[in-house]
Parts: C-alpha cells; structure tokens; sequence
C-alpha cells in the first residue's frame, strides 16, 4: 500500500514538473523580442511581424551545399529574357553595394528583423540588363541547381538585394557568402544562397523547394508555407 | 475446534489465480536476468545512436551537426602593404603575420579595400585592408558528433554494417522481454498494455495523419 502511494506521488510530481516546463516553453516562446515587434506596423499597414513567427537576434544558417567556385573566379549571371544579358565579378557587385537594414521570415517559424544586410538592389541590376515585356518571372539560380522563383514585380522591389556582407562583415559561407539573395517580403528559402545566377523568364519555374511541396508564392503575411 | 475454510468461486479468486499463474511463469528469471545484460551491453550503442540521432534530425535547420563554423575577427598589428603593392604580396604579408605558413588555393582583391583569401574550401580570411581587420571563417569538426553521426550514418560501411545489426537484434530483443520481464498486476491487460498500444499508435497515427510518405 505504501509503495503504491509512493507510485502515486512520484506521478503526481512528474506531471507538475511537466507542466512547470511546459510553462517555461510557453515562457519561452513568448519573448520579449517577439511581442516588442508584434506592436509595429511595416509602412504598408501590415504588421511588421508576419503570423506564427518568433524573432531571433541573428539569423540562422539553415543548411544546404555551399559554392565549390572561388573567389576570384566568381561570377553571377544577369541574363534571360533581357536586352542587354551580363556577367558581374564579385569585385564589380562590391563596387555598387551599399548597406540595407532588412526584414526576413523563414518558413520554419523564425525572423530576424533589421539585419544590417550590403548589397545591391536586383531593380538595379535590371535597368542594365533591360527585361523583355514578356519577363513575368525571375528565377534565382544557385550552386549545385538550386532554383528559387519570385515573380518579376515582387523581385524588382526595392529592398530586393544581391548581398555580399551581413552585420558590417563579409557574407558567410554558411550564410550563402560569397553571394546570396535577399527577397524580404517572402518566406527565406525564396532568398537563394550561393547565387550563380539571375535569370528573367516569361513562364513560371517553379524551384527546388516548390516542387518539394512548398508554397510557388510563399507570403509569410498570408502564412503560405506549403503548397 | 478446527475450522475449514471452503473458498467461494468466483471472478476475484479467478483473477488472483490467474494472476499467481503469470507470476510463476519460470522464464521471468532469465528474462530479468537476459534484459539487463543485453542492456548494458547496449548502453554505448544507444548513446552513439541517441545523440547522433537528435542531431541529424534537425540537419535542414542548424545544418550539418558534425561541424561548427567558426568566425573569428583578428586584428592585424601591422599594416598591409600599400594598396599599389600586388595582390599577393599583400595575402603572403596577411599570412605571416596570423603565422600561417599554407599556401593558399585563391586570393581575390573584390578592391583596394578587400581581400579574400582562401586556404581551404573550409577555410577562408576575409580582410579589411583599410582597418587592418580579418574576418577568419571556418569549419571546424565537432569531434564526438562527427564520430557519432559517421557511426550512425554508417559511412564507414564494412564490418560497422553487421555491429549495428547486432545491435537493432539486442533492441528487439529488449523491447520483447521488457513485454514479459516483471509480471504486474494485470500484466498487459493493465497499464502495460495501455502503453504499448499508445507506442504502436503514435507513429500509427502520425502517418495517417500527416499523409504517409
């Protein structure tokens, strides 16, 4: 009889301590960064913290194959449906960029919100190379065939950037570096890592993770994760 | 006066009869005894197993566990050479002053300002010739997940390949005598085998749940 009131206590106690860090958890999730930037408003009127999403301090490097090419043999393609395709050195994008404070939301449920981000608007790049009317989409192309697609009024955004430095330093590697996009208002895998390549296309291509059943669109407002 | 006590029949006596017989069931003691063996044995396996297993779960997200990447800022305590000087006159000074002697695979100046030199795939130095600043980026293996997560993954292959059989045999085999090793008071009609069916349910549920592959 005893033992089996010691059983019982010894439950009991397990199951508060449960609770107690389920608690902690909850605790957790709701931290001060998160509801600090849940009370901001982005100037379009929608919040500045999409739904479903907690904010971190610094941005996580979330995987995938880094670029095998170096440095100086680096080149990222701008080409296409455009009149006037090019090629930039990493040298040549480092001579146009400035740095950028932006927004960004990976769909596994984190943000990093004002990362110090230098690069160069995609928009600019784009009054060179002169997209045909016909371009509807532009497709981001990546080491070892990564593809990201993002139609062409959305990638042609002003905060869109080609970036080479995070945070007042060279881009990492794990984070992409030398090159990466950066597309804010979308959910991150769209922002390709390693980037090789900018590609303006009539018909949509739908890229690595797309056809892996994530969302072809991916607005983080509209929580559209998978497809 | 002596007295004799007629047992009534009935459910309880036949639940407690019931009840004796499973506990005298003679295997038990070798069960036990077999369990907690093949449980010792099995203690480093699961560790290996365990540990490597909660960290390539979350691969996609952190990356790959066997490595740390590594970003350290040194300072240079002397200036580079003038920017006029070559490319790799002013990599060959870097180098000696961080007292690296390997030569490296690339050297790329993005401008007067940048430097990048490559040593490895692995390995690279960024350098801020203006502020005499390095920005060191490595990856450097994490030593017991790299072995753990080579282990688990079996990348070794050869006679790996039949240790860890021997040990999904010795899971097996813990799972089914931990069934049967302690009799209980109902046995599996009771907590355990509300346990048991709440184990074989979950994954049971996820995939119907979630789709199935």
């Amino acid at each position: 009889m005893a033992r089996l009131e010691q059983r019982r206590r010894f439950i009991q106690r397990a199951l508060a301590g449960t609770a107690v860090a389920a608690l902690g958890g909850v605790y957790f999730l709701s931290d001060d960064l998160t509801r600090a930037a849940r009370a901001e408003s982005r100037k379009d009127g929608r919040p500045r913290l999409p739904p479903g999403q907690r904010v971190l301090s610094k941005l996580r490097p979330m995987g995938g194959e880094p670029s095998d090419t170096p440095p100086s043999q680096y080149r990222v393609k701008v080409y296409g449906e455009v009149e006037a395709p090019f090629e930039l050195s990493l040298g040549e994008l480092a001579a146009m960029s400035s740095e950028h404070g932006v927004d960004v939301h990976c769909v596994t449920g984190w943000s990093v919100l004002g990362a110090r981000v230098k690069g160069v608007p995609l928009a600019k790049l784009a009054e060179r190379a002169k997209p045909k009317s016909k371009a509807r989409h532009v497709i981001f192309e990546a080491a070892h065939g990564y593809t990201s697609n993002v139609p062409i009024a959305e990638a042609l955004r002003p905060n869109v950037l080609l970036a080479q430095g995070l945070e007042g330093q060279s881009l990492p590697r794990a984070h992409g570096g030398p090159l990466r996009a950066v597309v804010p208002d979308l959910y991150f895998w769209k922002s390709a890592k390693w980037l090789e390549g900018v590609r303006f296309v009539e018909h949509d291509e739908p890229g690595y993770w797309e056809t892996r059943g994530y969302h072809n669109h991916a607005d983080p407002w509209r929580e559209e994760r998978y497809g | 006066m002596a007295t004799t006590i007629t047992p009534t029949p009935g459910a309880k006596s036949a639940t407690a009869d019931a009840a004796r017989a499973r506990k005298k069931l003679p295997i038990r003691p070798w069960l036990r005894a077999l369990h907690r063996d093949v449980g010792y044995l099995a203690v480093g396996f699961t560790v290996i197993y365990a540990v490597s297993g909660l960290s390539v779960n979350h691969i996609a997200d952190l990356g790959d566990p066997s490595f740390k990447d590594v970003n350290r800022t040194h300072q240079l305590a002397r200036r580079p050479p003038e920017a006029s000087t070559s490319t790799e006159a002013v990599a060959s000074s870097v180098l000696a002053q961080l007292g690296i002697t390997k030569k490296p695979s690339d050297v790329y100046r993005a401008s007067d300002t940048e430097l990048d030199i490559t040593l490895t795939e692995e390995h690279r130095l960024h350098v801020d010739l203006a502020r005499g600043t390095i920005q060191e980026e490595a990856r450097e293996p994490r030593f017991f997940l790299r072995l753990a997560n080579w282990l688990h993954l079996n990348r070794g292959k050869k006679a790996w390949t039949y240790l860890a059989d021997g040990y999904a045999v010795f899971l097996l085999f813990l799972a089914a005598s931990g069934l049967f090793m302690i009799p209980g008071k109902k046995g599996l009609l009771g907590r355990g085998g509300v346990f048991v069916a709440a184990g074989v349910l979950v994954p049971v549920l996820y995939v119907v749940l979630s789709g199935g592959p």
